[in-house]
């Protein structure tokens, strides 16, 4: 059993399945991006898994124990999230909305102690947020939003990260600073992430493993190596005869940049 | 002690000073005790008696009410813009206030009509289901169309209906006394006895209570239901909890003083304007302090700007507090941050 995350037969969706049966796991400290065509339900999937839906079949595992039997504070303590939803907290600064990641562990009214003070501060220097703090989250822009919510989810102090495709609408420093903060998270602080992520090029340099679904199932887990092939990205993505070879190729060389390019962060 | 928390020390202490002040004019101030002076003379011995009796037995109980039931209304306001995460949402405009009047009327009229008289906890727990089914309604609609203008329609819809059922009953209910039923059913602290405030400091102070020990879950709330979730608040059990302590909180106004307008709206957005914060846990009671200084002013200028005539509160905190509502809904069209 997994001391990460493991799902075993998973079954996702709201009324009918959306996905089914998928069985795989994310070890600390690995990343594994699950990829798939829009409304594939890699969403549902996060979701489900965050306990934002109800599973239809199926079990998640956190750190070996069946998230079905944990009580919210349990989870709280194991797993946080970055979702693409967007919030609109009235009147917080950027600083409060990252306090809010300590819940699970203050009091009954909620007052952060020194050592919350503490996680919350080291939490904002990792995402590199320090400027931003005293700012009210509402007028900061969408990628220093996506950093504030990342810092949040970190000081929860969590064993797993669930990320809904955390760079998405970003521009292209915002994306290459979010991706080398979560590879950051999972090597130093042996985190295990599971993102959705739609920027395949990202995968290569990002993901340890990939998870990609379509229609309804999981239709191949393995190294960025094994699925991010033309064939397979031609047939996931319902492209025409031919055009994932070409597609893939310059995907890996620009993969290969941006690998070096977080290396040097 | 940084310059936020000190600024807001500083408000709650003013708000203090405040409401104290207006305890003492409101005392001091009135219309009735001229003309009732001028009925009882002949009753009493001196005049010093005379008004000592008016303080205690008809002033006191009506100030001490309009501060804890106006502090109580407000508290319900914020709470239910909470739960639905929309700012113009209040127990007036959703209708709940009405729900409640209409239940507690039907009651009264039934129970007169039978030769009973209602008590303060009979009243109080008719207005406590009238709330929970107007409620229902407005909740049913709500989760039907997520709309923030569209939820403020229906409730206006509902208060209309309930308004125009309550004027029914109590048209055609021939009884004498039902004829204050009239004053009260457009919202009025006139006639509150001390029976009335002791029940509602009772059931306003646990409430309260409850609804301070749930800050931490309600701040959590504040970021969305998912968010909330994921850190580790049962969401189900809070959305219950801030229903039943915001319908107790309207019930306990509307079954003593009647649907008072605007103070569960407006209140709210005029302390977190002052507070320059959000936060359950500084906001609860500021909201209350707030409400009950709103609501005993307006009280003091219902009973005293035309006296002998006495206006209906809802008269004085509409024209007071509605332009603040209107601004609202438009700074928020304008897409700015309320």
């Amino acid at each position: 059993m997994s001391r990460g995350i493991d799902l075993q037969a998973l079954t996702v969706g709201y009324k009918n399945p959306v996905i089914s049966e998928a069985t795989f796991n994310v070890e600390p400290g690995q990343i594994v991006a699950l990829i798939g065509p829009n409304g594939a339900g890699k969403s549902t999937v996060l979701k489900t898994i965050t306990r934002q839906l109800q599973k239809l079949d199926g079990t998640v595992y956190l750190q070996g124990m069946d998230e079905a039997n944990m009580t919210e504070d349990d989870v709280a303590k194991l797993l946080s999230m970055v979702m693409t939803e967007r919030i609109h907290p009235e009147l917080m600064s950027c600083y409060d909305v990252v306090a809010t990641g300590r819940y699970p562990y203050t009091g009954r009214l909620g007052n952060l102690r020194k050592e919350d003070h503490k996680t919350i501060d080291e939490a904002i220097n990792l995402v590199g947020a320090s400027e931003i703090i005293d700012k009210d989250f509402m007028k900061i822009s969408d990628g220093q939003k996506q950093r504030v919510m990342l810092a949040r989810a970190i000081c929860q102090e969590p064993e797993v990260l669930v990320l809904d495709e955390p760079t998405s609408f970003l521009d292209i420093q915002f994306k290459i600073d979010i991706l080398s903060v979560i590879k950051r998270l999972a090597k130093e602080k042996n985190i295990a992430v599971l993102m959705s992520i739609h920027e395949l090029e990202f995968v290569p340099a990002i993901a340890d493993f990939v998870v990609a679904v379509d229609e309804g199932r999981v239709v191949k887990v393995g190294s960025p190596e094994q699925v991010i092939t033309g064939k397979q990205i031609q047939s996931l993505y319902h492209m025409e005869e031919n055009t994932g070879d070409v597609l893939v190729k310059s995907l890996w060389e620009y993969a290969k940049g941006l690998k070096e390019l977080l290396a040097n962060k | 002690m940084n310059r936020n928390s000190r600024k807001i020390l500083i408000s709650y202490v003013l708000m203090v000073v405040v409401l104290v002040v207006f305890f003492f004019v409101s005392v001091g101030l009135g219309s009735a005790d001229i003309k009732i002076k001028d009925i009882v003379k002949s009753l009493v011995s001196t005049d010093e008696v005379l008004l000592g009796k008016i303080i205690i037995s008809i002033r006191l109980p009506r100030i001490i009410a309009a501060i804890v039931l106006g502090g109580a209304l407000a508290t319900s306001g914020v709470l239910l813009q909470i739960f639905f995460g929309n700012p113009i949402a209040g127990p007036y405009v959703l209708g709940i206030s009405s729900g409640a009047k209409l239940i507690v009327a039907l009651v009264m009229v039934f129970l007169l009509s039978k030769g009973v008289y209602i008590n303060s906890i009979g009243m109080v727990s008719a207005a406590f289901v009238g709330s929970l089914i107007s409620m229902g309604f407005v909740m049913l609609l709500a989760n039907k169309v997520r709309n923030m203008s569209f939820l403020v329609v229906c409730g206006v819809m509902i208060g209309y209906i309930c308004s125009a059922i309550t004027e029914f009953v109590i048209a055609f209910a021939d009884d004498s006394n039902i004829v204050n039923l009239h004053n009260w059913s457009l919202g009025s602290f006139s006639g509150i006895t001390w029976g009335n405030v002791v029940i509602s400091l009772i059931v306003v102070v646990v409430t309260l209570g409850c609804v301070f020990l749930l800050s931490k879950p309600i701040g959590a709330y504040q970021m969305g239901e998912a968010y909330a979730r994921n850190m580790g608040v049962n969401i189900k059990r809070l959305r219950i909890l801030l229903i039943l302590l915001s319908s107790i909180l309207s019930a306990t106004v509307t079954a003593f003083a009647g649907p008072i307008s605007f103070v569960g709206i407006a209140v709210p957005h005029i302390m977190k304007s002052i507070m320059k914060t959000a936060k359950p846990i500084i906001m609860v009671p500021a909201t209350f302090l707030g409400g009950a200084i709103i609501t005993l002013f307006c009280d003091g200028v219902a009973r005293t700007a035309f006296a002998p005539r006495e206006l209906s509160i809802s008269a004085i905190t509409a024209i007071g507090l509605a332009p603040v509502v209107i601004y609202l809904i438009v700074k928020r069209r304008e897409g700015s941050n309320v």
